[in-house]
């Protein structure tokens, strides 16, 4: 189920915590509550790591990682490198990686089978994400942004995109990653997907602005109860034509 | 999203108030002196400024007041005809305008006394025109407090009507008094309309909210309607009738079929008819309330046809695309046993919903939106398999969800030990290691000067074997490559003693570099014929050409003969004496020279020149002290005690010269 939260009156939950199958990074605030939030719902099967990278708060937005792998921006210290690498399982590979692009949340979104990168990225750190996280990788453009790890948020079962993008793009990227896709909206029409929430497999979480017609896109698209996505053309055809229109 | 917000209006003082208002202010924040004796001009201008101050302020105030007053032309049909309703629209507009009259009033008096007082030819007179100015004004605005006091009343109420959004979702209940709309309200709602079993417990419009379908839809409950005609309905009655006619809502008209509110089915059903023209283009629902206490199968045959005859009317107020639909036009509830009121108020929001998303359908901005109610589904492109991840430990948790424990969260934790800011987690306490007690252990950043991270490698094990088994590999190589090594041999005695001597003197010249290099920067070079600290010395001479190789005897010879030829000098006179050998000699002028020496440095002339000073010769010498000399006359005459002193003493010390003046005497002054 999707988890309303904030971060210290912040609805951009996505930029302080990475939520994968085998793991899960927050980062470090002032109180335990954000941290509780996600401990209550996933402590029990993975672990909640509290991190910081490169001395920042905004690990959600540096990082990249699925359940085989985590790859970290060059600015990241060794200590907090060596911190994530003794909080992890070991099946997770820990690499830091050196790229220009350093805001690699940013630039690379990823489940545990593909990821889409920015077009500008390296051919070595292709190779490097290919290598480490084990996915195909595939250089797009999401609704004509380059940013693709911003505008856009997908597991394993399903997958929100900039409300922007078109019928034709929304299919041929549902082709390139092999799950059903939707064109939605966080955090009361914030179109920064991948900054209002985060997801796993099993359980999601969203910005506290985020209203119920788009915590029910979010819960049918990603399977988080026992809905499908096809109830967004057919359940809640008319909800959403109400709001959007 | 709320519009009109009512409660923002300034409050309208009284006239009286008013007026002390504007005259307070123009007395503090005006000049308040003036004098007869002035200039005319600044006299007009004083005055002047006071009329024209006021009037500003009179206009700003009424300005205000105009402004912020909703133009009942201007807004929402609904609060239009609302505000008239409640407030009657000629009386409204009669007090705006006469505010408004007033303010023109008030400036032409300013300009007409302006221009009088610009003639003025006296203080009294200016002093005239101005409190005429004034009076005039207060007079106008004292005029006009019936006006103020109205529009007062009007904004206190105004600030009491509910905030509601005539562009949302909304659901509109109206019926005959007392039949239960309030108690619907309340049980569908959060709000808490007032409910009595007597009629017109709601004299005015109320407000909840309500969701269905993840929207949000507001919910009016209107004061009872009586079958009258339009002309005799009383205002809580023209309250709902706006309501209706201007609100694009869903309509639950509500018919109390037990009679206990007092009137009949038919009078109710006459009621509907003569209102029916209000319900075109809105979802109408037809509401059997009470059925707890009159079953709606249990109605006698009459009644029954006139509930039919109101369904029938109701299906006709949309125009379906689809045939007639029966369901939701005709439902029955219970409010106080709660029977059937979801079921009305799905209908309602459900219906309205369709109502709404048909009319949005065949709008142009559809278009814009269509990619939003687009679920792309993929087309297999390979073979592969992705399953989905998910860990045991959560389909086992959602197997247990109910036997689930609350367990005790880090937050639980912060706030038994001092809460936020004082509580400090430990990020150590979820490391997974191999050992458990190796997550306090403290491991060191830098190490012997290095960075212990650069050595770190999480295959350090594997790679340390993979070193091991090459290293045994180089020993078999080196082992097998000794058996044919030729021994060293050992340096020889003479070797030996070549190699000390070469040490040695690199050692030697190595400690001179560091020395020359030491004084380099600070030492005088002074040249070797002044030798004024005595070091090129006979034996250091000798020393130096031995050094070379090169035979000093001679050179000292030479040295030693220009000595002993001073010597033979002055022993000349003592020749014949003498007669021994150099021995006896050297003696008698080592103690000369001791001698000479003393005497020397106890009455050296300070023109005697020592070698090293910088001067050519006595005379040069001379010649600077003469200078040196001069150079100090002058200012020891001043008697001062250098050149830093540059004291100047009081050149004209009258006081000293001076005293008292005796009788007559005062010319020296």
């Amino acid at each position: 189920m999707a988890t309303r939260i904030q971060f210290e009156n912040n609805c951009e939950i996505g930029v302080f915590s990475k939520l994968t199958n085998a793991y899960c990074l927050v980062a470090i605030g002032g109180s335990e509550n954000f941290y509780s939030a996600f401990e209550a719902e996933l402590a029990d099967a993975i672990p909640v790591v509290k991190t910081s990278i490169g001395g920042t708060r905004i690990i959600g937005r540096l990082c990249v990682g699925n359940k085989n792998g985590l790859l970290l921006p060059h600015t990241t210290t060794d200590q907090e490198l060596q911190h994530l690498r003794n909080c992890l399982p070991d099946q997770v590979v820990v690499q830091r990686i050196d790229e220009r692009l350093s805001a690699l949340g940013n630039c690379i979104a990823c489940n545990d089978h593909v990821a889409l990168t920015h077009p500008d990225l390296d051919k070595e750190t292709e190779e490097f994400i290919a290598d480490v996280l084990g996915v195909e990788v595939f250089r797009q453009t999401i609704a004509g942004n380059i940013l693709v790890g911003s505008y856009c948020a997908f597991s394993n079962r399903g997958g929100l995109v900039h409300p922007h993008t078109s019928v034709e793009d929304l299919d041929e990227l549902s082709t390139l990653l092999q799950v059903p896709l939707v064109a939605g909206t966080v955090n009361r029409g914030s179109e920064v997907i991948a900054a209002g929430m985060t997801v796993n497999d099993w359980t999601a979480f969203c910005g506290s602005d985020t209203t119920a017609t788009e915590l029910s896109v979010i819960e049918s698209v990603f399977k988080l109860r026992e809905g499908q996505p096809t109830a967004i053309v057919e359940d809640m055809r008319k909800s959403l034509i109400d709001s959007y229109v | 999203m709320v519009q009109y917000n009512f409660k923002k209006i300034t409050v309208v003082p009284p006239g009286k108030d008013f007026i002390d208002i504007i005259l307070s202010r123009t007395q503090r924040q005006t000049p308040t002196v003036v004098h007869k004796g002035y200039a005319i001009s600044r006299i007009r201008q004083f005055y002047m400024r006071k009329v024209r101050y006021s009037q500003q302020n009179f206009y700003e105030k009424l300005s205000t007041i105009i402004d912020e007053f909703p133009r009942l032309d201007d807004i929402h049909p609904f609060y239009g005809d609302l505000l008239h309703v409640l407030y009657n629209k000629d009386h409204y507009k009669l007090a705006l305008g006469q505010i408004n009259t007033a303010r023109n009033i008030i400036a032409k008096i300013s300009k007409d006394y302006l221009r009088l007082l610009k003639y003025g030819d006296s203080l009294y007179r200016c002093k005239c025109l101005k409190v005429a100015a004034l009076g005039r004004m207060c007079t106008v605005v004292k005029r006009i407090s019936p006006s103020l006091a109205y529009l007062e009343q009007i904004r206190q109420h105004m600030a009491r009507l509910p905030s509601i959004d005539p562009n949302t979702r909304t659901v509109l209940i109206c019926g005959y008094p007392n039949v239960g709309k309030s108690s619907f309200m309340n049980k569908v709602t959060r709000a808490d309309v007032d409910v009595q079993p007597y009629a017109f417990t709601t004299k005015s419009l109320f407000v909840g909210h309500t969701d269905y379908k993840y929207l949000r839809y507001q919910v009016i409950d209107t004061p009872g309607i009586l079958d009258r005609p339009f002309e005799d309905r009383n205002i809580i009655e023209m309250c709902s009738i706006t309501a209706l006619a201007h609100l694009r809502a869903a309509v639950l008209f509500f018919l109390d079929i037990s009679g206990s509110c007092g009137y009949s089915i038919a009078q109710q059903a006459a009621l509907f008819h003569s209102i029916k023209s209000l319900f075109m283009n809105k979802p109408l629902v037809i509401v059997c309330n009470k059925t707890d206490l009159q079953p709606l199968e249990g109605l006698s045959e009459d009644d029954m046809k006139l509930v039919m005859e109101m369904k029938a009317e109701a299906m006709k107020t949309i125009t379906q695309a689809v045939g007639p639909n029966e369901e939701g036009v005709l439902l029955t509830m219970s409010t106080l046993t709660d029977d059937g009121v979801m079921a009305v108020k799905n209908a309602a929001c459900e219906r309205l919903l369709e109502q709404r998303v048909d009319v949005k359908m065949k709008s142009k901005k559809m278009m814009d939106c269509l990619n939003r109610f687009h679920v792309a589904v993929p087309k297999p492109r390979d073979n592969k398999e992705r399953p989905v991840c998910i860990p045991p430990a959560v389909l086992e948790a959602r197997a247990n969800a109910a036997a689930k424990e609350k367990k005790k969260l880090e937050k639980d934790i912060e706030n038994e030990n001092g809460g936020a800011g004082v509580y400090s987690a430990s990020l150590k306490k979820h490391y997974i290691l191999a050992n458990d007690e190796w997550k306090e252990d403290i491991l060191p950043e830098i190490l012997d000067g290095h960075n212990v991270a650069d050595f770190l490698d999480p295959d350090i094990l594997v790679r340390c074997e993979e070193l091991e088994r090459e290293e045994g590999l180089r020993l078999e190589e080196q082992a097998a490559e000794d058996a044919f090594q030729i021994d060293g041999h050992e340096l020889t005695q003479e070797q030996k003693e070549i190699l000390a001597q070469i040490r040695k003197k690199k050692a030697l010249l190595i400690q001179e570099h560091r020395m020359k290099k030491r004084t380099a920067e600070s030492r005088p070079i002074v040249p070797r014929k002044f030798d004024k600290d005595r070091k090129f010395t006979t034996n250091r001479m000798g020393r130096q050409l031995s050094s070379m190789g090169v035979d000093p005897i001679a050179a000292i010879n030479r040295a030693r003969s220009q000595s002993r030829g001073r010597k033979r000098e002055r022993s000349v006179s003592r020749a014949a004496a003498d007669g021994d050998g150099m021995e006896i000699d050297g003696q008698q002028s080592n103690k000369k020279l001791r001698r000479t020496s003393r005497s020397r440095s106890r009455s050296r002339a300070p023109e005697e020149v020592i070698p090293g000073e910088g001067f050519k010769d006595s005379e040069q010498k001379k010649k600077a002290i003469k200078k040196a000399k001069a150079s100090t006359r002058n200012r020891n005459k001043d008697a001062r005690r250098g050149e830093a002193d540059r004291v100047i003493p009081t050149l004209k010390p009258k006081h000293l010269f001076s005293g008292k003046r005796t009788l007559g005497k005062t010319s020296r002054r």
